[in-house]
């Protein structure tokens, strides 16, 4: 369809005559602000509005599954980091967890109760960083500059504990990796109380902003029969109507005994499944994450932090697939193990990947500016799409 | 469960032959048989397994093995569905002479792609797929990444793929380096060392 013109073909639009025109072709990226790293969206508009779009990956293809079989098992941790860089420790908590369900591996309590506060702690991080982009696509900058503020106080407490601001390598195979103190836990505990409030603040500021909801409701929708049928988990999924979270349905670390809600979407401002469904699953899915973050410092106790694991791992022969919680939605990993000192094969399941192949049923019908608005609102990290 | 959902397919699928590995260690599967792939996920489907999580394969010496991970997500089931093939010839770009298996991709749209990258990574040529590129290299990319007998290709478009000047060759030297001087390196620093009982185990274990 490139370039040649039809001879002047009329069509009517309404109760006018109008010009047949083509299709035009339109790549949106690898670098574009909107897709929120490089990912290319091939689109094909009929003037403003989208009749086909598809996703194009591998800009940011590493070849991570191949680097695992040649690494120890200690080894690849650094590795996961790298593949959804704004929440590192969901992604090591899930690699160690899967390798200590083969070595049977005991964690102590304390390493325990730290997970969990790290995991949730990254998952309010992860969230404030799609809430603040999520406002730059929208047109509302502010949001970005309070949500980094906000962010950077967990960031600092991260670097204290691991070393690193983004790739912490600190989920250790047994436990994890340094203690944590009490001058540490009560600035924890200052920041949720602080930031409870303020989060309060910054919804109604933005998600009952009456332009947010123009932008945001009836945009975008995913069935809950789609979202099956593409396999989506996370804050899509319960965006959809879903009640599913891990950390309820298979609890794995402790969470069994965490009292928190599942929040779903309800299509409060338009129907279920839109954009600003699944903006509010994550808005009040950080209101959870504090409220078990509350019960982490009320009920951590002394002790070691670190299991006991020997030196050079050697998982016993077998396969695994673990599946966590991470802030994007599901993450599972696929460990084959055929008795040695590394991975015979390790695959990982990525939230990204699978949300990703859904553009193509969201985009046809859509003006490109409410493209924009879904891209944003499944919340993808090309880390992780192409690991 | 495994067993009962192998003793299920059996009935339901004629000729799909599954049975049930119970591991001991880490997670069971059901094996079944690679032609009857796409009735059997169909049986299962009806079976409950609502969702496709992966599709995923692992070469072998003689053998490509695929792994469907399937979950319920009503009675909070998951399974993972295994299935042998022969390895054919992964070496080029030519998806005939890649080994076959039919696509699952009308049974749920979550195959798609999966099914792609499996193809990309591992070389396998999903029949009646209906969009079968490489999805995370070039679309004329030689070769299938995570096969155990990958080389890779020395040139692509005239580039270089590995160019010497951009290999860090210092940090090659100096683990090197180590090696030769210390025998091992992880003896140089204090924190390796550790008072566990079963040190004397692990310095076996070692090099």
């Amino acid at each position: 369809m490139s370039g040649q013109h039809a001879q002047e073909e009329k069509i009517r639009l309404g109760d006018m005559e109008v010009l047949k025109s083509d299709l035009l072709t339109l790549n949106m990226g690898p670098q574009h602000p909107a897709t929120h790293g490089v990912l290319r969206v091939e689109i094909k508009t009929d003037s403003e509005i989208v009749v086909e779009a598809t996703p194009h990956l591998g800009y940011l293809h590493r070849c991570f599954e191949k680097h695992a079989e040649n690494l120890d098992y200690r080894g690849v941790i650094p590795f996961v980091d790298r593949m959804d860089y704004l929440a590192a420790m969901s992604m090591e908590w899930g690699y160690c967890l899967a390798v200590e369900k083969m070595l049977g591996t005991e964690v102590p309590k304390r390493a325990e109760y730290i997970r969990i506060l790290i995991a949730e702690l990254q998952r309010i991080a992860s969230h404030l960083v799609y809430f603040g982009t999520y406002g730059i696509d929208m047109g509302a900058f502010t949001t970005f500059l309070y949500c980094f503020q906000d962010r950077e106080e967990i960031l600092r407490l991260f670097e204290e504990l691991s070393g690193a601001r983004m790739l912490y390598n600190y989920v250790w195979i047994g436990g994890v990796w340094n203690d944590i103190n009490d001058d540490q836990l009560r600035r924890v505990k200052t920041f949720v109380d602080r930031f409870e409030g303020e989060l309060k603040k910054y919804h109604q500021l933005v998600g009952e902003n009456k332009i947010f909801i123009e932008r945001t409701a009836n945009v975008g929708v995913l069935t809950k029969e789609q979202c099956f049928d593409y396999g989506a988990t996370g804050p899509v999924l319960r965006g959809s109507g879903v009640e599913w979270d891990l950390r309820k349905n298979r609890p794995y670390g402790m969470y069994e005994k965490f009292d928190f809600n599942v929040v779903t979407g309800k299509g409060e401002k338009g129907t279920v499944g839109d954009c600003w469904d699944r903006y509010y699953v994550r808005i009040f899915e950080m209101f959870e994450s504090i409220k078990i973050i509350r019960q982490v410092l009320e009920g951590i106790e002394e002790g070691p932090v670190m299991g006991k694991v020997s030196k050079i791992i050697k998982v016993p022969a077998g396969e695994i697939y673990m599946r966590t919680e991470c802030p994007r939605g599901e993450l599972g990993y696929h460990l084959i193990s055929d008795g040695g000192k590394t991975p015979y094969r390790l695959k990982v399941k990525s939230s990204c990947f699978t949300h990703t192949s859904m553009l193509p049923i969201i985009a046809p019908g859509q003006m490109v500016a409410d493209l924009v608005a879904s891209i944003g609102s499944i919340d993808i990290v090309l880390g992780e799409v192409d690991r | 469960m495994h067993n009962e959902i192998a003793s299920k397919l059996n009935g339901q699928v004629s000729g799909s032959n599954a049975v049930a590995n119970i591991a001991t260690v880490g997670d069971s599967s059901v094996m079944v048989e690679a032609g009857k792939i796409l009735e059997v996920c169909k049986a299962l489907k009806a079976e409950g397994f609502n969702v496709l999580q992966a599709v995923t394969g692992t070469d072998y010496a003689d053998r490509i093995e695929l792994t469907y991970i399937l979950a319920d997500f009503t009675n909070n089931r998951e399974l993972l569905l295994k299935t042998k093939l022969g390895r054919g010839d992964g070496s080029g770009n030519n998806k005939d002479t890649l080994p076959k298996i039919d696509s699952v991709v009308s049974v749920w749209n979550a195959a798609n792609f999966q099914e792609r990258e499996t193809y990309d990574m591992i070389g396998v040529n999903f029949v009646g797929h209906p969009d079968l590129r490489r999805i995370l290299t070039p679309d004329d990319w030689q070769g299938y990444p995570l096969r155990r007998d990958y080389v890779v290709q020395e040139k692509y478009l005239d580039m270089v793929v590995n160019p010497a000047h951009k290999i860090n060759s210092a940090d090659h030297m100096f683990g090197k380096k180590l090696k030769e001087e210390i025998g091992d390196p992880k003896k140089v620093s204090a924190s390796w060392k550790s008072n566990d009982a079963d040190e004397s185990e692990d310095a076996k274990d070692g090099e």
